[in-house]
């Protein structure tokens, strides 16, 4: 008879001890549904679901995927502190070694989702954590910093490519390994300055670069600037009584019940909405939806983002000479650069065809 | 103007009867030197020290170094117009004895002075851990006000690098560098077709214990003006700074400034070295204004295709960095920026003060900010008792055991912004 | 003159960006010298009444000012300082501001 002793700490429930890990994924990729399920609340599945067949397969056999979980991006956007708070105590009885969302690559909500509880399960439980998305994704800009985010392309097409190189760092991050510079390991570069030692003097250095700039060939700076995407305002208005005044918001405000479905976080639409006769928002008629401020305030009163009352009466006194009958809205919370600049653009032939002169932007 | 600068190689530092350099060993003679400091009444009592690299020695805090160097030929002496007469300087024949540093150290103020490690983790961060250096520790007389003591601080280390380096004067130099630069349309005239590039150095210039001489005069009270790249050898330049010990440029940095000696090893290979613009750094705006506006002009008037800008400091100068960087570049003068970073202590925060998009040439000196252990040394020259007042320093930063954990800004140049290190730092 | 006795150095900067904000004009930098906002607790700015509207580079400068101040401050507070060091800080702080107000340009405003 053969007794094959195995080493105590393989002796669990006779299996080898596997590196826990935890998937978050979205409706869409737990397969529930798309925009018509994404207020689904979280909900946590033993296993594997959707996409985490391939983050199993490249994690290796040392891994399993001890359960996922699954939560719809408009839900998690509207709740996060209590998403959030829910979700780490689903996790919690797992004790888990690894942390994975995602890959969102370009849904902008999905994104901030992905980064949002990430960053939140590595606060509480200290292990190591990972997400993939598209440069572009608002939940990029927001949480490189906080977690490591793989690069993606901006389609889920990319789930392919950018699964292993999630799994490759996400060993690396659990092996404790020395985490190279953001193009040798694929992830988003996060803004963090560290030190290091080069072979050349600086101003050697320098002399190198500025060669290459006078003879305008291509050259690379150790330190981008900070992007500034300054517009350039327009010159004061001479005479505001006699301007049509518009109010635009990104403060999320939509009449109740919220007819359009505007996000409450990286939205991807905005509303017009009639004012013709009020003399205030009112709560019955009008709530926020935002996702990024208390809004217990502004649910009480609307006024206090878009300041309808007070602009009645500066219009009843002739301070501004006519208020616009509506009000154009959006969530400004994670949402993109691009998505913004399309709505501007959209909205504003509206105001100039209707005669508004001026617009006042609330923001929260 | 053409400058012969005789370089003396100087391997160890011992204490002699005479001041001499024998096979590159330098002897000094203590008495000499103290008797030498107190010539000034500012100072109650003075002492000297050496410290050779490899030694567990740690020197703090430290207000200046300086190279001993001396005028052989050519007309004017050493640092003109701070301890000598102001005579025009940077032609003929000066000899520098390299490898070694004078260093005063002493207590100006409780704060901004900052040290040298010998050796350890810590030495490798500033230059002066290889040299052979001679400390002048100082003490002031009591109650004498804080701008007279940084006076004769600065005096009392230039007056002795000046004595040292008379050592040099009939020793022959084991390597002469040749530094020429013609007068302007000459110089254009002989390399036409390679790029002209000229070198805007910035003087710190806001106050007590932040200023910089020129020929002995004041910076702040200076408009932009031209400068022979080779008048700095010469100790035309003299530091009053003793501010953030890590991007501090020492009298010795000037005299050994990076920008310049590239710039001259390129000079007619593939680059025109035209000269040097000085500006300035300080804090009235207006005065902002008008520098950048005269740099700028300068640099369109000596007809630069482009210019390498250094600082010193952090904040106030970032601005004028920018205002210069902004002005040159709208002149069609090409500009790279080299600084140092201070983006706190995750290196995630903004590393500069101010910021244009024309700045989109620089390159980086390190992360001032970040936490460095180091252990504690066999011996200190001067005293550790300012170490967690220092900037870098922080309560708890001094150990019983007498390590140190402190912010990278506490050594003495080690993240300096005018490139003369290796240190840098990347986006990760 | 406005002394906040008990203010700290971010007080001056907010009350600079308020008066800012009402229209005043920086006449010197906010972050003049080396010594770091954790470092020193003395810091004089001087401003002047504006010209009736707002200066845009007043804005940027105060706010990059405060920017950098709480960057700092975000890792290590002011210490409290032994009077004698005090008394350095305020000598520079002296220093710093003294050089413009004998500028002679500065009397011409």
């Amino acid at each position: 008879m053969d007794i094959i002793s195995l080493p105590q700490k393989d002796i669990k429930e006779g299996t080898m001890e596997k590196i826990k890990v935890i998937h978050y994924i979205n409706q869409f990729f737990a397969q529930i549904g798309g925009e018509e399920k994404a207020d689904i609340e979280p909900m946590l599945k033993e296993g594997i679901v959707g996409p985490g067949i391939a983050l199993k397969s490249g994690l290796g056999e040392d891994y399993e995927i001890a359960a996922t979980v699954i939560c719809g991006d408009t839900y998690f956007g509207g709740n996060i502190e209590k998403a959030t708070k829910t979700i780490i105590e689903m996790i919690r009885p797992y004790k888990p070694d690894l942390f994975v969302a995602g890959p969102a690559f370009n849904a902008g909500r999905y994104g901030v989702a992905c980064g949002a509880i990430a960053k939140a399960v590595e606060k509480e439980f200290n292990i190591p954590v990972i997400t993939g998305m598209y440069k572009e994704n608002p939940g990029a800009d927001m949480f490189k910093k906080d977690i490591y985010i793989i690069e993606t392309a901006n389609s889920a097409a990319d789930m392919r490519k950018a699964m292993p190189k999630i799994c490759k760092l996400a060993k690396k991050l659990v092996n404790g390994e020395e985490i190279l510079s953001p193009s040798e390991e694929g992830y988003l570069e996060r803004g963090i300055r560290v030190n290091y030692f080069n072979e050349k003097r600086g101003s050697d250095r320098a002399v190198d670069l500025i060669l290459k700039k006078v003879a305008g060939e291509p050259y690379e700076t150790e330190y981008p600037m900070p992007v500034f995407d300054r517009v350039p305002p327009n010159p004061a208005v001479k005479d505001i009584s006699k301007v049509k005044v518009a109010v635009v918001t990104s403060g999320g405000i939509v009449p109740q019940g919220n007819p359009d479905r505007i996000e409450s976080s990286s939205a991807t639409k905005y509303g017009i909405y009639d004012i013709t006769g009020l003399n205030s928002m009112t709560k019955d008629k009008f709530m926020t939806v935002h996702g990024g401020y208390d809004r217990t305030f502004v649910l009480e009163n609307p006024n206090l983002v878009v300041p309808l009352d007070v602009l009645r009466e500066m219009e009843k006194e002739g301070e501004i000479g006519e208020l616009a009958n509506y009000f154009i809205a959006t969530t400004g919370t994670g949402t993109s650069v691009g998505n913004a600049k399309a709505f501007g653009e959209q909205f504003s032939k509206k105001l100039v065809a209707d005669g508004v002169g001026a617009v006042i932007l609330t923001s929260t | 103007m053409r400058l012969e600068l005789g370089k003396i190689k100087i391997n160890n530092v011992q204490f002699g009867e005479k001041t001499e350099v024998v096979k590159g060993t330098l002897y000094v003679n203590k008495d000499e030197i103290i008797k030498l400091v107190l010539e000034d009444d500012r100072i109650i009592s003075a002492d000297v020290e050496l410290a050779r690299p490899g030694e567990s020695v740690r020197i703090a805090p430290v207000k200046d170094v300086i190279e001993p160097r001396v005028k052989v030929s050519g007309g004017g002496e050493m640092f003109p117009g701070s301890i000598n007469k102001v005579r025009q300087v940077g032609s003929g024949r000066t000899h520098a004895l390299v490898g070694a540093a004078v260093v005063t150290c002493g207590r100006i103020v409780g704060f901004q002075e900052g040290l040298i490690d010998m050796s350890g983790p810590a030495a490798k961060y500033t230059p002066f851990s290889e040299t052979n250096n001679i400390c002048v520790v100082i003490e002031p007389a009591k109650g004498i006000e804080t701008h007279d003591y940084e006076a004769a601080g600065r005096i009392a280390g230039l007056k002795v690098a000046a004595y040292i380096g008379e050592a040099g004067r009939n020793t022959e130099p084991d390597e002469v560098v040749v530094y020429e630069t013609k007068p302007i349309l000459e110089q254009v005239n002989e390399y036409p077709g390679l790029p002209k590039i000229g070198y805007v150095h910035m003087l710190q210039s806001q106050g007590l214990l932040h200023d910089t001489y020129y020929y002995g005069v004041d910076a702040k009270l200076m408009v932009p003006t031209f400068m022979y790249p080779t008048e700095i050898m010469d100790g035309a330049i003299v530091s009053g700074n003793c501010v953030a010990p890590c991007d501090k440029v020492t009298t010795f940095h000037h005299l050994n400034n990076p920008v310049i000696e590239d710039l001259y090893k390129r000079h007619g290979k593939d680059l025109n070295f035209i000269g040097v613009i000085l500006t300035n750094e300080n804090v009235f705006l207006a005065d902002k204004e008008r520098s950048s506006d005269m740099t700028a002009k300068l640099c369109e008037f000596l007809g630069l295709d482009g210019v390498l800008i250094t600082e010193e400091g952090y904040g106030n100068p970032d601005t004028d960095l920018m205002m210069n960087c902004k002005k040159v570049s709208q002149k069609g003068v090409k500009v790279v920026l080299i600084t140092d970073e201070f983006p706190g202590r995750d290196g995630k925060s903004q590393s500069l003060a101010d910021a244009v998009e024309e700045g989109d040439a620089l390159v980086s000196c390190g992360n001032g900010n970040v936490i460095i252990n180091f252990p504690p040394m066999e011996k200190v020259i001067g005293t550790l008792d300012f170490i967690e007042t220092m900037i870098g320093g922080y309560e708890g930063s001094l150990k019983p055991d007498g390590s140190i954990e402190a912010e990278l800004q506490i050594v003495i140049a080690s993240t300096i912004a005018n490139g003369y290190n290796k240190l840098a730092a990347k986006g990760y | 003159m406005n002394y906040l006795k008990d203010g700290t150095y971010t007080d001056v900067l907010k009350k600079t960006r308020d008066l800012i904000h009402s229209n005043y004009k920086l006449l010197t930098h906010p972050m003049s010298g080396s010594l770091k906002p954790n470092q020193t607790p003395y810091k004089s700015v001087i401003v002047t009444e504006g010209c009736g509207r707002i200066d845009y580079e007043s804005v940027i400068l105060i706010e990059n000012s405060m920017d950098a101040a709480y960057k700092f401050l975000k890792f290590k507070k002011t210490p409290l300082w032994t009077e004698k060091i005090l008394n350095d800080f305020k000598t520079v702080d002296l220093s710093l501001i003294e050089n413009v107000i004998k500028n002679p340009m500065f009397n011409a405003i």
